[in-house]
């Protein structure tokens, strides 16, 4: 049997985290709690959907009520404080483009310390090898991840800014294509991985981490970002590729 | 100043963050013996090991600012700043912060380049640290100095995971600056 047809060894951990995902999309307080502990293994719920039978939303509206007696208050103080540090400049970096400006987050240091705890208590404790950072701001994330959740953080860089052996991946963008570089031997296969980002706007770029990372034999857990553009579609292009923001922004 | 010579003689953490960089012959450039400290990040404990050294040196010593040189300072600034409670400052090229900024020009071997950081960041009076992974001439350490100096902000010291002494010394760049440094540049292996 060829290896190519097997079902990915992922299914299972991407089952757990997009459960808990669906909950922990900012959209409103009441709705937010990262706290949630995924579902475990033996739970059939998991297996039914790996053998086609229950639905992730049957998954939602059962973690929904779960969390709804869950404590989000703590939660909600660390949230609101964040968004409110980041700033919005217009026409940057070029006209019409709203920009969200995560620099006066860093400037907080509450804020910036919850930005962090809010993704490690995520991904604490599941198994994450890798924590991938896409340049430069995913570079200012990515690492406190890492270094928390004990974790190697590999950086996803522009063209010919990695020394040494690379693999690339291009991806398209409003107008040309651009170009991703990981280094040879960073990752290994079967490794798990969460890829950073302060923001997903189209998604184009996390879709580019997300080949190179499978291309090489990594299974892309969740992508993990500040901030969510949700007028620019990004968790669509995503498609099965669960994402976790803590502020969505329409 | 090495952290060998500073407090730091013998520390086993020191070998292994030596180990643990890699050295690039020939890039970006023919002659050029690049010092890559990405294979730093793969080992949970060195990386610990790396920020550790920073925080303890600069935990106590009322810093508030830790600005970090865009693109591989952004690996460990923002680590520093978080466990000693400061606010992280990213120091970036040019056109890339949003906004209101000051810039500083510094000159590489061929030509120049430009250093950014936002107004406002950072407010008189603070104290800052500037981290680099690597420091030779030390010309963008020094324009990283400049900015902060122009909006009044005290630059404490300079760190950075790796250091070329002589170099440093010959160019002056640090107007009296101190600079921590980890450690030297290593050789290439064999013959290449």
């Amino acid at each position: 049997m060829n290896a190519l047809s097997q079902p990915p060894p992922l299914k299972i951990s991407e089952a757990k985290i997009v459960s808990s995902l669906r909950i922990s999309v900012f959209t409103k307080p009441d709705f937010f709690t990262p706290n949630t502990a995924p579902p475990s293994r033996s739970d059939p719920l998991i297996y039914s959907r790996f053998t086609g039978g229950a639905t992730v939303p049957e998954r939602r509206r059962m973690s929904g009520a779960a969390m709804a007696t869950s404590n989000v208050d703590a939660t909600d103080d660390r949230i609101a404080r964040i968004a409110s540090t980041i700033r919005v400049i217009p026409d940057f970096p070029k006209p019409g483009i709203l920009f969200q400006d995560i620099t006066t987050l860093l400037l907080d240091p509450k804020a910036f310390k919850d930005t962090i705890d809010l993704f490690v208590e995520r991904y604490k404790d599941k198994n994450i090898n890798v924590i991938a950072g896409i340049e430069a701001r995913g570079f200012i994330f990515g690492p406190p991840i890492a270094l928390a959740i004990g974790a190697k953080f590999v950086p996803m860089r522009k063209p010919k800014k990695l020394p040494g052996e690379v693999i690339s991946e291009e991806y398209s963008l409003e107008y040309g294509t651009d170009i991703m570089e990981m280094h040879v031997g960073a990752v290994q296969p079967g490794e798990n991985a969460v890829i950073v980002d302060d923001l997903i706007a189209t998604g184009g770029t996390l879709n580019a981490a997300i080949s190179l990372l499978g291309r090489v034999g990594v299974t892309v857990v969740e992508c993990a970002c500040v901030i969510e553009l949700k007028e620019l579609k990004g968790r669509e292009k995503l498609g099965d590729n669960p994402l976790f923001v803590l502020v969505s922004e329409t | 100043m090495f952290a060998a010579e500073n407090g730091l003689k013998g520390d086993p953490r020191l070998e292994a963050i030596s180990d643990a960089i890699r050295v690039i012959p020939h890039f970006p450039k023919p002659g050029i013996m690049f010092q890559d400290i990405t294979p730093l990040f793969l080992n949970h404990k060195v990386f610990k090991d790396t920020v550790d050294i920073f925080v303890e040196r600069y935990r106590d010593m009322a810093i508030s600012v830790v600005a970090g040189i865009e693109a591989r300072g952004f690996m460990f600034a923002p680590c520093i700043a978080l466990a000693i409670g400061a606010k992280f400052v990213p120091l970036r090229k040019r056109g890339k912060l949003p906004g209101k900024v000051i810039s500083e020009a510094y000159e590489l071997e061929y030509g120049k380049d430009c250093l950014e950081m936002h107004v406002g960041a950072v407010q008189q009076g603070e104290k800052a640290v500037v981290i680099d992974d690597l420091v030779a001439t030390g010309g963008t350490i020094s324009a990283a100095i400049k900015l902060l100096e122009c909006v009044g902000a005290e630059v404490v010291e300079c760190a950075c995971v790796i250091g070329v002494p002589e170099l440093i010394k010959a160019e002056n760049r640090l107007n009296g600056k101190a600079l921590y440094m980890l450690v030297e540049p290593n050789e290439v292996q064999g013959c290449c």
